[in-house]
């Protein structure tokens, strides 16, 4: 799966693309564990370019950013999409995650 | 690492004489039934969204808990949702939790011992012998609960099976539990198959309770 990246002043934004699924949850969570690896204290993720998530998707989500916790960091979502919102409603995840509509509110949001 | 279903049958033990809890039997076969299920979603056998289960791979993992669930689902004709698996999975619950049991026993974790009372009926109970694994289990759903840090996905499943059947109830004193309540709905949505598993006892807890009502009036 691609995963986009850049930065947004201290922040590192990633930025998967397409399905979130059991094929491609396992890439998606060794980059959220590769940030936690090199201490990123901010990690923004954004879901603009993101279809479809599965229960192997949240999972993956969910323990990338756990590491990233106990690394000492934190993670926020962003660019939210309707399909992508649903799942994450219904799954309580927003409930459990900063999420924000852009990149910046999103960072700023873990300062 | 222990099955799902092993650490249910272990959240369920009294510790003093290796007796069960009394929860309601369809919410112990819901719990065991979505232990297997989740633990065939974490080893990348299936996965789910909010409207189906699907099959991600069909490869056995040699495990007599798991394999035959597996099986099933290799065999369905028609995608189904979780709750769909869960309930028809529940049908066997029963092997579930003999098969889990054993396997505790065979870990040295459990012991077997069979009592006469009335020198008539016969109880099997199951003492522990290594609480290891058991103080474990708490300890995990504990520092989960009393904290506000992510829980990993274990964590979630665990905490979702055990309140599904009751037991965070019967684990938590009045005070911790009535400190708990909010995290506790917190996490356990934090998984499909978890809210499949819940949703469906509710469902069969509702349908008692009108039935109740229907006989009372």
């Amino acid at each position: 799966m691609e995963i986009g990246e850049s930065r947004l002043h201290d922040a590192l934004v990633l930025a998967p693309a397409g399905r979130i699924d059991s094929d491609t949850a396992a890439a998606f969570e060794a980059r959220l564990l590769l940030a936690a690896e090199h201490g990123e204290g901010k990690v923004v993720v954004d879901f603009a370019r993101v279809g479809y998530i599965s229960s192997a998707g949240l999972r993956a989500l969910l323990a990338g950013a756990k590491k990233v916790q106990n690394a000492g960091g934190g993670v926020a979502l962003c660019g939210i999409n309707m399909n992508v919102r649903e799942v994450f409603e219904v799954s309580g995840f927003l409930a459990v995650f900063t999420a924000r509509d852009g990149r910046a509110e999103a960072a700023a949001a873990l300062a | 690492m222990l099955r799902f279903a092993e650490e249910v049958m272990l959240l369920l033990l009294n510790d003093e004489d290796g007796s069960f809890m009394r929860v309601p039997d369809w919410s112990l076969s819901y719990a065991l039934s979505g232990g297997v299920l989740m633990d065939l979603a974490l080893e990348d056998r299936i996965d789910t969204d909010l409207e189906k289960l699907v099959l991600v791979s069909d490869t056995p993992l040699g495990d007599d808990l798991l394999d035959p669930t597996l099986a099933d689902i290799v065999q369905a004709e028609d995608k189904r949702d979780a709750r769909f698996w869960v309930e028809r999975t529940a049908a066997w619950s029963d092997e579930i939790r003999e098969r889990a049991l054993a396997r505790l026993v065979a870990r040295g974790i459990l012991e077997t011992r069979d009592d006469r009372f009335l020198w008539v009926f016969r109880a099997r109970r199951y003492p522990v012998v290594d609480g290891k694994a058991e103080r474990e289990v708490k300890l995990r759903i504990m520092e989960v609960l009393f904290s506000n840090e992510l829980p990993g996905p274990r964590d979630v499943v665990i905490i979702c099976l055990a309140d599904a059947c009751g037991l965070l109830r019967r684990l938590l004193g009045k005070n911790e539990l009535q400190a708990a309540l909010a995290r506790i709905d917190q996490v356990r949505k934090l998984d499909l198959i978890g809210q499949a598993t819940t949703q469906a006892i509710r469902d069969i807890e509702l349908s008692l309770a009108v039935l109740q009502q229907q006989n009372t009036y």
